[in-house]
């Protein structure tokens, strides 16, 4: 998914983004990379699972692992009444559910204008983020969101 | 991929599968004609189909192929082993040819001409083996229109030319479609059609009217379709019937060979009496059936939840639909499982090839048997079954049966047989695989484990054969002494054993040696839709499969079932068991801890691999037929789960696997039982104790182990006369010596005096009791050694303390006056060494009666102390085990070495002296005389 994205962002010239809040930093997700949102009602609590599965959540009759996007950037926890929004992602048979803070509006941007994530961020930040955009009042990190299910997974590792 | 040949490699590689049993069946019945035309006409199929397409690399190979299996039906040949491999090798090659077709999409550049010009040599009967066997079949009758239309390279009209060899004219293709016509009729009938009468239609090789010839082995006649159509359509418990529409009508011609093609694998079949019969069945994708499983499995769920919503209303008018609702949803359900269903045969069609090519291979007689292939079971379980079976069938041909001189040597069949059989069980199936070779070798399986350093000595030691065979399951083990080409390369059964854990099966192992191994596979039927108990544990709700509960005991106030703890670890009474119990919550690290005093809730007892283990839980919720969702990929490491379900309700629930929650107790519970085994047969065989328990100056019980006792004696008191100031009897024409054990001997006139005999070097003695009460068997636990004389110690017999009488003491006593046996030749020095205490205090008397002086040790340290300490020893005594430990860190290796044990014939005699019954005290002091008899000459 990893590549699919980047050769998007290098043959188009607009890139769409979903733009996301996780905790105080404003994320942007491809469009193309998220298949819906939807608000995570009676998350079931899987005791003994890694930290970041949130838990499991049904949706329309399919099973739906959520992972925690905070936990996974190694963000402090969301408080408890602030249940956030999903992203649902799709890879293989499975869906995913990216736990977020909250979802803006899709933000349009020219694919040029991205900038490579600066090198002293965090490592576990430039495994997940491809690129940073310039917003008037803030920055816009784009990031993979395969990346910051798939190490979930185990992926990282394979 | 282009959907034609997409559609072509699926059928063929199914023909190609058939082809292979079919024709390993043929080579052990060259006269069955039936097979041979099969088989021809399968290979025909591919090779027409082949040309269509385009292909001419198969098709080529396809031509030579069948040109040789055509002399073979013609019977210009005769059908040899060799002939059969290269017919074999050349559907090999198809099979590389088609693998690569898959991958790339096109034939892979190259040419075959060195195997078609082998299969064309053989064909033309100019191999060896061709030459040297006669035509054995006699020519075949004109039964099919594809009999030699033209003679052998003759002149093909069509062509324009003379026929290449491997070639087949363009009439004889022709001929050989039309022939397949009827088959065209096989549409949608469901596999109840096998089961109408079939009487009064046309059978095999009869006129069938509609066809105008006679029915030919593996056909059906028209009117026999039409009858089981009609028995289909009627049937209403049937889910509706599934088609799928073909798109591939491009080429009539192509269509009509799909339609042979089809018809030859479908009729090959082969049913449970090793004949052909005849299968009617529809070809639906995979996929197609895993989304109408998925569908009705939310349609289950949506049915669920309804019903729940609904359970608490009073409306009627909602009621009656509901319940059609539900019942329709069922059977639908049933339905669609049952289109999951596939013949456990399915998974064994390439074993009868493998079988051969192992036989060939290794020189071997091999009879493959095979019951219970109509046995049925899950599609996606019989997937995951199929290469742990092969293997293992594999492994009991290359490693399970000897070579036939050796079978013959062991009285044996030179044929050896490996037997296959699969049936139902409630809700599992159960595959056993059984060979009747050599069984496995204990002894190598054990030093394997060593090796590997799977165990140690102490816990083989204490193994049953049964376990210790299972180390064969164990990661990176194998003991073939070479490695074939077949197996033996050490990731056989510990795969095998992963793959069927994996879906929730056990495999297991008996063997006796010389007689053969037996697997047994116990798998469930299928694992989509299981019915599970709903429970409850902190808020939280978790499903167990129904499977794996034995049975649900109420705990707490009220009950008379409670928790107990026994050093921290948490235990049940249950029918007078203890039964290990672990707290869910602790499982899974939720909040909370269970209090054992005010533990109220429920245990489940459940089947955590083949034990009882109690799940304490909070409360028992529902039972609910729940659809198995696989564990997200995220989770798959969590080993307490084995997936996830929705319920009724829409909510998400986990689904608690019982080997992965009781993972640590079965651990130490496998340990525990090992030892327990050990113990017990340790308990039953080394260290009971037959007593005789006697009465002797007071009321208590003494005891005296029966093994050094004689013979009992009653005598006539007035028969005790005294000499020497001693008490005598005559006694087998001697004088024995009677001694007292109690103060005195007392007996009533008229009664008998009750003696016990001691033999020793053709002396004996005897001792008097004042009443021989009973005789036990029973463990002896030496609790209290005694200062008294003439009593080892004590220990507790039938409940009661019981004094252990030391009969060398008394039998000492009797020869007091008797010269010193040993004045002369100096006391030798004896090492005696038995891990059993008892047995220690019984012979280091014994032997220091007898003139030598006893150094006792109990374990391996003191051994290693008193070596160290440098003394001499002339013998050693003690138990084989001890002994051979001793030798092995090559201590005292030159001296003499005497064994002593219950089982005499059990153990090995290697380098020991001797090795004597334990009871045989007298034998043991003769042979220690001979020793030092033989030193000192």
């Amino acid at each position: 998914m990893t590549t699919t994205d980047q050769s998007d962002l290098a043959t188009e010239s607009i890139s769409e983004y979903v733009s996301v809040r996780i905790g105080d930093q404003l994320f942007g997700a491809p469009v193309g990379a998220i298949r819906e949102v939807f608000t995570p009602t009676s998350v079931t609590d899987v005791p003994l699972a890694p930290t970041e599965v949130a838990g499991l959540l049904n949706l329309r009759g399919r099973i739906v692992t959520a992972i925690d996007a905070r936990r996974r950037l190694g963000l402090p926890p969301r408080p408890a009444d602030e249940p956030g929004m999903a992203l649902g992602v799709e890879r293989g048979s499975e869906i995913f559910g990216l736990i977020v803070d909250s979802v803006g509006e899709v933000l349009r941007r020219p694919s040029a204008e991205l900038e490579p994530v600066p090198a002293h961020v965090d490592s576990v930040w430039r495994s997940m983020v491809t690129g940073v955009h310039r917003l008037d009042t803030e920055l816009l990190a784009v990031i993979d969101v395969a990346a910051v299910i798939g190490t979930a997974a185990g992926k990282e590792a394979a | 991929m282009d959907d034609l040949i997409s559609e072509f490699l699926t059928e063929t590689s199914e023909s190609l599968d058939v082809i292979d049993s079919e024709l390993v069946r043929f080579e052990n019945n060259p006269e069955d004609r039936a097979i041979l035309d099969n088989i021809f006409r399968l290979l025909h199929t591919v090779k027409g189909t082949c040309g269509f397409l385009g292909l001419p690399r198969l098709e080529a190979v396809a031509h030579a192929g069948e040109t040789l299996l055509g002399k073979f039906r013609d019977g210009e040949l005769s059908v040899t082993p060799p002939m059969v491999t290269l017919v074999l090798e050349s559907i090999d090659q198809i099979k590389v040819l088609l693998e690569s077709l898959e991958t790339t999409g096109s034939e892979p550049e190259g040419e075959d001409r060195d195997l078609i010009k082998r299969l064309e040599d053989a064909a033309m009967g100019r191999s060896a083996d061709a030459e040297a066997a006669a035509p054995a079949a006699p020519a075949a009758p004109a039964e099919t229109p594809t009999e030699a239309s033209e003679a052998e390279n003759g002149f093909d009209q069509d062509l324009g030319r003379e026929l290449r060899p491997g070639e087949v004219s363009l009439a004889e293709l022709e001929a050989a479609f039309q022939s397949a016509q009827p088959d065209e009729g096989m549409a949608p009938v469901e596999a109840s059609a096998e089961e109408t009468p079939q009487e009064d239609h046309p059978a095999v090789g009869e006129f069938d009217p509609a066809l105008g010839r006679e029915l030919r082995p593996g056909e059906v006649s028209a009117a026999e379709l039409e009858a089981a159509f009609q028995a289909a359509e009627p049937d209403p418990g049937m889910a509706p019937p599934v088609s799928i529409t073909s798109d591939m009508s491009t080429e009539e011609a192509l269509q009509t060979a799909m339609q042979e093609l089809r018809g030859g694998s479908d009729d090959n079949a082969v049913g449970a009496d090793g004949a052909p019969r005849v299968q009617q069945t529809v070809r639906v994708g995979v996929d197609v059936l895993e989304a109408l499983m998925t569908t009705v499995s939310e349609l289950v769920l949506t049915r669920n939840q309804l019903m729940q919503t609904v359970r608490g209303l009073e409306d009627d008018d909602l009621k009656g639909p509901l319940q059609r609702l539900s019942a329709v949803t069922g059977e639908l359900q049933d339905g669609v499982m049952k289109t999951r269903m596939q013949p456990i045969g399915d998974a064994w069609r390439k074993l009868p090839r493998i079988i051969r090519d192992v036989s060939t291979d290794l020189g071997k007689k091999i009879e493959l048997v095979m019951e219970g292939q109509d046995t049925e079971l899950d599609r996606q379980v019989l997937e995951l079954i199929k290469d742990p079976l092969t293997h293992m069938v594999r492994n009991s041909a290359d490693h399970g049966l000897e070579m036939p001189e050796d079978r013959v040597k062991a009285g044996k069949p030179e044929k050896g047989t490996v037997k296959l059989a699969a049936y139902h069980e409630g809700g599992h199936i159960i595959i056993s695989i059984a060979d009747d070779g050599k069984g496995l070798d204990t002894k190598r399986i054990g030093e394997k484990a060593l090796e590997k350093g799977l165990t140690t000595h102490e816990e083989l030691s204490r193994m049953n054969e049964t376990q210790i065979h299972r180390f064969i399951f164990a990661a990176g083990f194998s003991t073939a002494a070479k490695v074939t080409n077949l197996s033996g390369r050490g990731v056989g059964m510990d795969v095998v054993r992963t793959n069927i854990e994996q879906i929730g099966g056990v495999v297991d192992v008996s063997s006796s040696a010389g007689k053969g191994t037996h697997f047994s596979i116990k798998i469930p039927l299928t694992l989509a839709i299981v019915s599970a108990l709903i429970i409850g544990c902190n808020d939280q709700r978790f499903a167990i499969p129904q499977l794996a509960v034995r049975e649900l005991v109420r705990v707490g106030a009220g009950s008379e079932h409670s928790v107990e703890t026994l050093n921290n670890a948490r235990v049940m009474r249950l029918r007078d068991r203890l039964m290990p119990i672990v707290d869910l919550r602790e499982c899974l690290g939720l909040d909370g801890e269970l209090d054992t005093e005010e533990a109220a809730g429920f245990v489940v007892v459940i089947d955590a691999g083949g034990r009882n283990v109690g799940v304490v839980v909070d409360n028992v919720l529902d039972t609910e037929e729940i659809v198995v969702k696989p564990l997200s990929e995220s989770l798959r490491g969590v080993s307490a789960y084995s997936g996830a379900t929705i319920l009724g309700d829409g909510s998400v629930i986990m689904i608690l696997d019982p080997n992965g929650m009781a993972g640590e107790i079965i651990s130490t519970m496998e340990d525990e039982a090992t030892a327990d085994a050990a113990a017990a047969a340790g308990n039953e065989m080394a260290q009971t104790q037959r007593l005789l328990l006697v009465r002797a100056g007071g009321e208590e019980p003494k005891a005296v182990p029966l093994s050094l006792v004689t013979r009992l004696e009653e005598f006539d008191p007035s028969t005790i006369e005294v000499t020497n100031g001693r008490d005598v009897v005559q006694y087998r024409g001697r004088l024995m010596p009677i001694v007292p054990m109690g103060d005195q001997i007392q007996c009533a006139e008229g009664q008998r005096q009750p003696v016990l005999v001691f033999a020793e070097n053709h002396a004996s003695i005897g001792l008097a009791v004042d009443e021989i009460v009973d005789v036990v068997e029973e463990r002896v636990d030496l609790q209290m050694s005694s200062d008294r004389e003439g009593v080892i110690g004590s220990a507790i017999i039938k409940g009661k303390a019981t004094d252990v009488v030391d009969i060398a003491w008394y039998l000492d006593q009797s020869r007091a006056a008797d010269v010193q046996r040993r004045s002369t030749s100096g006391r030798r020095r004896i090492l005696l060494v038995d891990a059993d205490a008892f047995a220690r205090r019984m012979i280091a008397p014994l032997l220091a009666a007898a003139g030598y002086d006893v150094m006792p040790a109990g374990g391996m340290h003191e051994v290693q102390a008193i070596a160290e300490g440098e003394d001499r020893f002339d013998a050693l005594v003690g138990d084989p085990a001890a002994l051979e430990r001793i030798h092995a860190q090559g201590l005292w290796t030159d001296l003499p070495t005497i064994a002593v044990t219950d089982w005499p014939e059990d153990s090995g005699a290697e380098g020991l002296t001797a090795v004597l019954p334990r009871s045989d005290r007298s034998a043991l002091i003769a042979a220690l005389d001979q020793v030092s008899q033989g030193e000192a000459a």
